[in-house]
């Protein structure tokens, strides 16, 4: 009983402190894109002159662009199917919402202690993407619809990656909870299995759309590809759906392969580490690339996450049956 | 500078290029005006074109009032002789009809539309009558009685009528479901400039393309024509804001082969020095457009970056970054100092040396290599055929270039400064990125050579204005960034209305207007091979391929910050701008 108290109070704390740290994940990945390309970026203090007019921080960047649209017309195109085009982005966000209770933050186990948690928290993370390509197929545009159809090319390979990087990482652990892989003594799995480690980061930029990997949200071909026809509430939703995915991908990341990082509050520091290291990386694939046109990507994606997979795999094989167990 | 008298081009113009011509008169430079009648302009096109390798410049029209129209063919026959020849043909104002050259070679089809669009004379035989600024579905005058134009790709009839239920996109029938019809543009984001072009796509396959233009016409000839040759020079430079040396260069060429000019050496050097800086940011800002709309924001960044650093030398040349308000009739409006020269010239080395740093970055980026290696495809033939003049044309392997075939006013000639044409065989996008980068370095060598000049001399920057003669015709050319520009002018008589004089005189008066200005700018040329270039790609090279022929953006310099507290609007001056810009990211 007082387990389940415990855990009902982190998970209602999680949620400010996902949702924030959603966003700052954001707001670092915009700055240090900035950095890179000769700009400023949203300003963490603001000049003397501006901050009356401007606020002392330009930090939340981020989310003031999402509350932003709560306050918009939410139009809605004659020619959508209404119901999937209004219910896809309310699924999308409680898909990568629900996402934050099964993965650990440091010291807080919330609902990954479950026997199947990666199970289920891998499902929430397809159905956040999934139901962005279902409203965009929706919405009657021809953008969208071929947004929605480089979305879902991409879409099968990076599933595909992400299935066999979570699954090996469960069968070295021997377990498909997340709190035990995370809190899973000896060496990190980034050690003793880096190939995976190599595949999710693969997988998290495909998911998060980051360069070269962008065609679905191409805006120069395809105006804004599955989002062309959101706007408003919906587009909101759409994009507090990505920040919650971006906390949710990074986060997993960790819980998977730096395992005692999760142990104890008292690890948060190295977890903050860890988060600036991945997102700089991240940064870097997007800042130092061109988009791909989409059937080049095919080839180039799919060839890096099929070596890859098939390392991983060799790799399990080899943990599993000669070297842990 | 000299009138063109050489007896063997006069003869050979005679007995072999022209026979039929009625009257042969040469103008300034290399130019030689022939008339002949308008029933031969299709067989000579053929000849000219076909058989002597020459090359459409432009057509256009004058319109003479109750004299009816004279039709000017203006060819270019540099690869044989040093010759531009300008082909008239007077036609009736009661039956207006002129064979088409456009069905001898695509160079003529955009001019003729604009023929018949603008002074409504009927080009017999066009092979594309559709409107060429209107909308392709503008109704036909009343009185004809006549339906409008179907549009090729817009058809009349869609077989699903517009009510609310059964509402479809453009164009998604269930008959053609195959395939769909996306506009790209007119606003769209990845084509800054006002244009429609329709790709009808399979997948991600273009199948089918089109573009229309005319969403922002503004009759710059005509204001031309109404405030004289002096005032001109000032309407010029603002036709295009990125290329507007080039415009200015071209039109103050064109205004000064009216009359005998004598310009300066120095002011020649100064013009030249304008127009290669111009055309270095141009190629900067286009390498760095490119990225972008490959989705490269770094690539982007970084080039507009250091594009910065030319416009700084252009700004301390003339005080302006746009529009430079340099050029004058016989010469230009002020000078550049011998310590001026030497300063800009110290930049030159790092500025040199960043591009080295940067350019073969971009172009071996392996993944900007998969997306400009066998995109956009132009052969040679198409090249020639179509006309594509600049940059498109040299990267097909065309070896054209205004500034050594017919230089203008300028330093060209290489006894004075040494330079190359860049030429490229790839016929894709690697080429047009490959000539648009090494052009950049042989303008920078150009510039650098300028300046050396200028630091070391003094002299007049101006020649005395003269009369101009009425009636005289002349040409402009000019090779601005993005290709050859071309200037046709008229000296008029417009004083006295033609209406007013004796029966079949033309007035002689003279005035300061002039009777005709027209533009042929490069990109109308290129642009109407972008069809060409995009059948047959994928959708997701469409916006690169539309970029490979440049774009110009427009920009202002003011900014109204408005206060929430106290609902105050003020304007920033400039000032205050350049003290926020240099502002460390960081106060």
């Amino acid at each position: 009983m007082v387990d389940m108290l415990f855990t009902a109070v982190t998970m209602l704390i999680m949620i400010p402190v996902a949702l924030f740290a959603g966003i700052l994940y954001v707001f670092l990945f915009r700055k240090l894109s900035a950095r890179f390309q000769w700009r400023v970026g949203p300003v963490v203090s603001m000049y003397k002159d501006l901050a009356p007019l401007l606020g002392a921080s330009r930090i939340l960047q981020p989310l003031y662009d999402i509350l932003k649209l709560f306050g918009k017309d939410t139009p809605v195109p004659d020619i959508s199917r209404k119901t999937i085009f209004i219910a896809s982005p309310y699924l999308a966000f409680i898909c990568a919402f629900l996402a934050i209770f099964f993965i650990p933050f440091p010291g807080v186990p919330l609902l990954s202690t479950m026997e199947e948690s990666l199970v289920i928290a891998s499902y929430l993370l397809i159905g956040a993407v999934m139901f962005t390509i279902l409203g965009a197929a929706s919405s009657g545009s021809p953008w969208g619809a071929i947004g929605a159809r480089r979305d879902i090319e991409i879409f099968l390979i990076y599933e595909l990656g992400f299935v066999v990087a979570l699954f090996s990482v469960g069968l070295v652990a021997g377990s498909l909870s997340l709190w035990e892989i995370a809190t899973r003594p000896g060496l990190p799995m980034l050690i003793l299995n880096p190939f995976a480690a190599v595949l999710l980061f693969l997988v998290i930029i495909g998911k998060l759309a980051i360069k070269p990997l962008d065609m679905a949200e191409a805006e120069a071909e395809i105006v804004a590809g599955p989002f062309t026809e959101y706007g408003g509430k919906y587009l909101g939703l759409f994009q507090l759906a990505k920040a919650f995915l971006f906390y949710d991908m990074v986060a997993l990341f960790i819980a998977l392969f730096l395992a005692p990082t999760l142990n104890s509050i008292l690890w948060l520091p190295v977890y903050i580490i860890a988060v600036v290291v991945i997102l700089f990386f991240i940064t870097v694939m997007q800042v130092l690339h061109p988009r791909f046109q989409i059937a080049k990507a095919m080839s180039w994606y799919g060839r890096w996450v099929l070596v890859f997979g098939v390392l991983t795999a060799m790799m399990v094989l080899v943990l599993r049956f000669y070297w842990v167990v | 500078m000299t009138t063109s008298t050489d007896p063997t081009i006069m003869e050979w113009l005679k007995t072999e290029v022209v026979p039929e011509g009625l009257e042969f008169k040469p103008l300034r430079e290399n130019r030689v005006l022939v008339m002949v009648k308008p029933e031969d302009v299709d067989r000579l096109a053929e000849r000219f074109v076909k058989k002597l390798g020459a090359r459409l410049i432009h057509a256009t029209g004058v319109d003479r009032e109750q004299f009816g129209f004279d039709i000017v063919y203006v060819y270019d026959f540099s690869k044989a002789k040093n010759l531009v020849l300008v082909l008239e043909a007077h036609v009736d104002r009661d039956n207006p009809i002129i064979p088409s050259v456009g069905k001898v070679t695509w160079q003529a089809v955009w001019a003729e539309r604009e023929i018949k669009e603008f002074l409504g004379i009927n080009v017999a035989g066009m092979p594309d009558p559709r409107h060429q600024f209107l909308p392709y579905e503008w109704p036909k005058n009343p009185e004809t009685g006549l339906p409008s134009d179907p549009s090729l790709y817009m058809p009349a009839t869609t077989g699903v009528s517009p009510t609310s239920e059964n509402w479809k996109p453009v164009g998604i029938d269930p008959k053609t479901a195959r395939s769909s019809l996306l506009p790209i543009g007119p606003y769209h984001p990845g084509v800054i400039e006002g244009q429609t072009v329709y790709v009808r796509v399979e997948g991600e396959h273009v199948v089918d393309a089109d573009i229309k233009t005319g969403y922002h016409h503004r009759g710059i000839h005509r204001l031309i024509e109404r405030r004289g040759y002096n005032k001109g020079v000032f309407v010029s430079e603002r036709v295009c804001g990125i290329c507007s040396a080039a415009h200015g260069l071209a039109y103050v060429t064109c205004a000064e082969n009216l009359y005998d000019a004598e310009i300066p050496e120095r002011a020649q050097y100064i013009r030249t020095l304008l127009v290669e800086l111009n055309r270095v940011h141009s190629h900067i800002l286009w390498i760095g457009v490119a990225a972008d709309l490959i989705g490269w924001k770094t690539g982007f960044m970084i080039t507009w970056g250091l594009r910065e650093r030319v416009m700084d030398i252009i700004e301390a040349i003339t005080g302006n970054r746009v529009n430079y308000g340099i050029w004058r009739l016989g010469g230009v409006s002020r000078d550049v100092s011998q310590e001026l020269a030497m300063k800009a010239r110290q930049t030159i080395p790092g500025l040199k040396e960043a591009l080295t740093q940067l350019i073969p970055a971009v172009v071996d980026h392996p993944v900007v290599k998969a997306r400009v290696v066998g995109v956009g495809p132009l052969t040679f033939a198409q090249a020639f055929d179509g006309g594509a003049v600049g940059p498109v044309a040299r990267a097909s392997n065309w070896k054209i270039d205004t500034r050594r075939d017919n230089p203008p006013h300028a330093m060209y000639d290489p006894s004075k400064i040494s330079w190359d044409i860049v030429v490229d065989d790839h016929c894709d996008m690697l080429g047009r990125t490959l000539v648009r980068a090494k052009e950049t370095f042989v303008s920078i060598g150009i510039v650098d050579q300028c300046l050396a000049y200028l630091e070391k001399t003094a002299g007049e920057i101006r020649d005395k204005p003269k009369t101009i003669e009425p009636g005289s015709e002349a040409v402009g050319l000019n090779e601005a960034p993005r290709g050859e520009l071309f200037y046709y002018m008229r000296a008029g008589g417009t004083d006295v209305p033609d209406y007013m004089m004796p029966e079949g005189k033309h007035n002689v008066q003279g005035s300061n207007l002039p009777q005709a200005v027209r533009i042929r700018t490069p990109s109308y040329r290129n642009n109407a091979l972008i069809p060409q270039m995009l059948i047959g790609s994928a959708l997701a090279d469409v916006p690169i391929v539309m970029g490979s022929t440049d774009q110009c953006l427009a920009c202002t310099d003011r900014v109204e910050v408005i206060n929430d507290k106290t609902e105050e609007s003020y304007t920033l001056s400039w000032e205050e701008l350049v003290r926020m810009s240099q502002k460390r990211w960081r106060p």
